[in-house]
């Protein structure tokens, strides 16, 4: 523009090329479909014109212009300030024709500071009711700016913030009763759900306001009021989303420590959700709108952004921070691993969304309570084997059933193996110390596949031989051999029924299955011997003394007798006794049917008259029936039914 | 950092004591007194520098800032707050060694630390929470630094008319709403939104629209968790050890919460934080310590000013907020009676004024997000050193009740 001002010489004739130059201004600005930008640089133009116009006739004339437009806008600006409507509501017209005039005013005052004649008293007048018109506008706008920032809001989507309810969680408690076997399943939930994967962008401001938005903030920065403008805007989106945030109740640390497993599992829950709807879904949109309305302005709109965010993310952070100073306990595991999981997951998008150097303070304590989580988690991992090793029994589980703890294991270790991965890649770091572990633990066994091999298979196998070594203490409390041998029988076959059943049969490999089959059928062995070698003494036909030596009894008669009172006694004893796996219950009592072989054979040999008999081989036979079913039975009490 | 160099040698230099100390157990007892009194020293001798420091200031005076005493970093100020979180960063080094490093561990869970140091790591938990709530507290100060700066925009101009005063007045009066209304806060959202003259009718007739007031505070904290309750129960059951124990373990434990009390306490009363009504002024310290004289010399003098500015809803004692708050009250009244064409001795005047307040903007600008970041440090050594203290204690097996 300078250089068209010298371009042309003063004389006669600029007059007219002034003139035409107006003409043409004129007719352009005419035109409705001007942008801002357009708008302005002809009002520039045209200022210029007057100004050169102004100085040529020499007697203010083309100043007078500039006054008569700034008394124009001034109308415009200070009709408004009486009104009790905002002028947004009003109508598009009435806006774009007060941002006209801010723009007005604006160039009126570029054009002012840019004559030579400033000193003049009436031009610094003027430039000073400029500046005052200028103010009242831009407080105005920022009034306008928060009006359709508030008006316009966007509810955010309420399903998205609808947290999932308490579920029935893995406790760790010293009965261990807590737990079914089936609720390990439910637990996981929140990851199936898992629906937001990507980024998911939502207005959060009604897309049909943000020109308006745009042209506040063009208007306002154009004239310095850039501070205001970030200061309203900041403000109100940062209110937004503490009311978002609001919909999680916040919580202290110390409260978050004082917390109940329960309350706190269903707070982990919702963390995790409000975690991954905040990021993905409000922040991202959120930094689209500020790049909508700030972007041509820059680093503005990354510090808008991280302004906005800060202290909703750092709020959110220090619930992980509180969980992750903790104390150790197994049931927190998988909720811990869901939080490292999302964070890890959502790493990529907090490094996007605060890639520049302001936001880099939160993006590293994102980093950094990633590092903790991972860290308390594999502690928390390996708590659940010293929390095996710990666990004593003063009084042996009655009836030699599945010890709540075997369950407890199983169902964890199973369930754990969801995560397979990140553990995985937690254990790492432990590496050294674990394949130290394993060498020791399978000597003898042949490592087939990679993944039996792996850091996670070493450690499961680590757990579980933790746990038979407890399974064994345990069964040392059983008086009886025979139910110690039930007990231990019971469990292993528990063990690698949950092994073979489920994706553990990766982990644990065939060479354990079959070692651990040979075990709990070792103990089946052991059982038939502890319960029937006594019992099947009396039915011996050789008559060796050193055999029957510790019998009274001789005759065949007698050791008939005998040996119905010892079969009574195993009776009531065993039928009190538990098998649960029906396969496992069916045949043992396939294996107990050899005392009835014995008894035949006994009764064959010995002909002893029926009225000597107590029991028939069809009585003995459904008798057998009766064991393992975990209801006591006497049969001095139950005789006649058997009998009949 | 310079104070936390300063004190690294010492530091390290223990740490190697203490390692000789394991190898050889011969006079661990006279040792470990030698520890005790040296770590007294040095606590007395970091609070001594720190009270020497603000000794030397008298508060402000407008030509304060630019004569060469401004190098000294006033008391209160974002600097010397900084000062003070070294301090702490080192004395929690040099305590945690030597509470832990190199100790068997059945030492320190026996009568009277079993019941002294889960005390202690309560009062951890609660510093943790007093920091993210300061931390929050900062982003008020900046708020009020930017509504200063847009004042400074405005009165810079040369010369100004009735433009830039109505710009810098509607700033600094939300400044002064920002200043005065932080306690009464706390997610009015709905209060927060019905200004100006089209919110509310009531609005409508009063001419004070310039007030936009947009922030509304949102705690960090839990809604009804309160700064002043929490330095309550931090102090409640703080003791200083008495007979036998003032020469053991217990000391330096009882030193290190001391030190702990009085950090939190300080920060609470010097930047805007959720709840400080009742904020108390007793510190529990006995006066014949010696390595606490400065501590309590600086307690006190904390405490006058806070029982001076409480009254008025003051927004905390920083000293830059002070310094905004007195500008800002001078340039309001110099706003309200403001005709155009200004006088001339005036407009030096304000213009003094304005230099003053872009100085404490530009020092805030300077120290607001570094003593931002070096609160968060504080915040994660205390979890890592509650973390480390635990792991000893869980290794003798003797944690009786679960710490919080």
């Amino acid at each position: 523009m300078a250089g068209f001002q010298s371009m042309i010489p003063i004389h006669e004739r600029e007059q007219h090329v002034i003139a035409a130059a107006h003409h043409i201004l004129k007719a352009l600005g005419a035109s409705k479909n001007l942008s801002d930008d357009m708008r302005k640089i002809l009002a520039d133009l045209d200022v210029h014109l007057s100004i050169m116009n102004g100085h040529n006739e020499s007697n203010g004339g083309g100043f007078i212009e500039i006054e008569k437009r700034l008394k124009r806008a001034e109308i415009n600006v200070l009709s408004w300030e009486s009104s009790q409507t905002m002028i947004w509501d009003s109508g598009s017209r009435e806006f774009s024709e007060y941002l006209g005039a801010v723009v007005e005013i604006q160039t009126v005052k570029q054009s002012l500071g840019g004559l030579s004649v400033i000193e003049n008293g009436k031009v610094k007048e003027c430039l000073y009711r400029a500046d005052s018109v200028l103010q009242m506008a831009m407080s105005r706008l920022e009034e306008e700016l928060v009006h359709i920032l508030v008006q316009h809001k966007q509810y955010f989507e309420p399903e998205y913030m609808s947290f999932h309810s308490c579920q029935e969680d893995l406790v760790y408690d010293e009965s261990f009763v807590s737990l079914e076997d089936e609720s390990v399943e439910e637990t996981h939930q929140i990851v199936s759900s898992d629906d937001l994967s990507r980024e998911h962008i939502v207005d959060l401001i009604h897309p049909r306001v943000i020109p308006d938005l745009k042209s506040i903030a063009n208007v306002m920065f154009a004239s310095n009021y850039d501070q205001e403008f970030r200061e309203a805007f900041i403000g109100v989106r940062k209110d937004a989303l503490n009311i978002v945030i609001l919909a999680m109740e916040k919580f202290s640390i110390e409260d978050v420590l004082k917390m109940k497993w329960c309350t706190l599992s269903s707070e982990i829950k919702k963390w995790i959700w409000a975690m991954k709807i905040i990021i993905r879904v409000y922040l991202a949109s959120e930094k689209q709108l500020c790049n909508k309305i700030l972007g041509e302005f820059g680093s503005v709109c990354s510090f808008c952004f991280v302004e906005i965010a800060k202290a909703s993310l750092l709020s959110l952070l220090n619930f992980g921070e509180a969980v992750a100073m903790g104390s150790l306990r197994p049931e927190k595991l998988f909720h811990l691993l869901d939080m490292f999981e999302v964070l890890s997951d959502l790493l990529v998008d907090i490094d996007s969304l605060l890639f520049e150097e302001v936001g880099s303070y939160v993006r590293i304590e994102f980093h950094e309570l990633l590092r903790k989580l991972g860290h308390y988690a594999r502690a928390t991992f390996f708590e659940l084997r010293s929390a095996i090793v710990s666990d004593t029994s003063v009084k042996p589980l009655p009836r030699g059933g599945i010890h709540p703890l075997t369950r407890y294991v199983m169902n964890y270790i199973k369930a754990l193996i969801i995560y397979d991965h990140t553990i995985s890649m937690l254990l790492e770091d432990q590496d050294m110390d674990c394949s130290n572990a394993v060498v020791e633990l399978e000597n003898e066994q042949q490592v087939s596949s990679s993944i039996t091999s792996c850091a996670l298979a070493c450690q499961l196998r680590l757990i579980t031989s933790a746990l038979e070594c407890n399974l064994d203490n345990k069964s040392k409390l059983y008086k009886e051999d025979a139910l110690r041998y039930i007990f231990l029988m019971n469990n292993i076959h528990y063990m690698v029924q949950k092994v073979k059943n489920s994706d553990l049969r990766l982990f644990f490999g065939d060479e354990w299955i079959r070692k651990h089959n040979g075990k709990f059928q070792q103990h089946a062995t052991s059982y038939q011997r502890a319960t029937w070698s006594t019992v099947l003494s009396f039915l011996r036909v050789d008559g060796s003394p050193a055999s029957c030596s510790i019998l009274k009894a001789t005759t065949p008669k007698e050791r008939c007798k005998e040996f119905s009172i010892a079969f009574e006694e195993v009776y009531k004893n065993q039928t009190q006794w538990s098998i649960t796996d029906p396969q496992l219950q069916e045949d043992l009592r396939i294996a107990n049917l050899k005392v009835i072989h014995a008894y035949r054979s006994f009764l064959g040999i010995t002909r002893i008259s029926d009225k000597h008999i107590k029991y028939s081989v069809d009585d003995l036979e459904k008798l057998l029936l009766d064991f393992f079913e975990g209801s006591r039975r006497s049969l001095r009490n139950s005789q006649n039914s058997h009998k009949r | 950092m310079p104070a936390t160099t300063e004190y690294q040698g010492s530091f390290l230099g223990r740490i190697s004591i203490r390692r000789n100390q394991v190898m050889n157990m011969d006079g661990n007892h006279d040792q470990e007194l030698e520890d005790i009194e040296l770590f007294q020293r040095h606590i007395s001798d970091r609070f001594a520098d720190l009270l020497s420091s603000s000794q030397q200031q008298q508060p402000s005076s407008s030509e304060e800032a630019s004569t060469p005493a401004a190098a000294v970093d006033p008391f209160l100020s974002i600097n010397w707050l900084r000062k003070l979180l070294d301090v702490f960063l080192c004395c929690e080094a040099e305590f945690k060694a030597l509470l832990i490093m190199g100790r068997d561990p059945s030492q320190i869970s026996k009568p009277p630390l079993d019941r002294l140091i889960p005390e202690m790591l309560d009062r951890a938990v609660k510093a943790l929470d007093i920091c993210n709530a300061v931390t929050n507290g900062i982003e008020t100060v900046r708020h009020c630094q930017n509504l200063a700066e847009i004042a400074v925009t405005a009165l810079e101009q040369k010369p100004f008319g009735d433009g830039q005063v109505n710009r810098a007045k509607k700033a600094l009066s939300s400044l002064m709403m920002e200043m005065t209304g932080e306690d009464k806060e706390g997610g009015s959202y709905a209060r927060t939104w019905s200004f100006g003259r089209r919110g509310s009718a009531a609005a409508a007739s009063t001419k004070d629209r310039g007030h936009l007031h947009l922030r509304s505070h949102t705690w960090s904290v839990s809604n009804n968790w309160s700064a002043a309750k929490q330095i309550q129960a931090m102090t409640a059951n703080l003791q200083a050890p008495r007979g036998n124990d003032a020469s053991g373990l217990a000391s330096p434990v009882f030193i290190m919460s001391t030190v702990v009390v009085f950090l939190t306490w300080t920060m609470v009363a010097a930047i805007p934080c959720q709840e400080r009504n009742g904020l108390a002024t007793h510190f529990p310290v006995p006066k014949q310590l010696v390595w606490a004289q400065s501590m309590i010399a600086l307690h006190e003098k904390i405490g006058e000013e806070w029982k001076k500015k409480e009254k008025k809803g003051s927004v905390g004692l920083l000293d830059e907020m002070q310094r905004l708050e007195k500008s800002a009250h001078s340039l309001i009244e110099f706003a309200d009676n403001f005709q155009f064409p200004a006088e001339e001795e005036r407009v030096e005047e304000v213009a003094a004024q304005v230099a003053e307040v872009a100085d404490t903007c530009r020092k805030m600008a300077e120290g607001l997000v570094p003593l931002q970041l070096q609160i968060r440090e504080v915040f994660h050594r205390i979890v890592r050193s509650r973390t480390e203290i635990l792991d000893v204690l869980e290794s003798t097996g003797k944690v009786s009740a679960p710490i919080v």
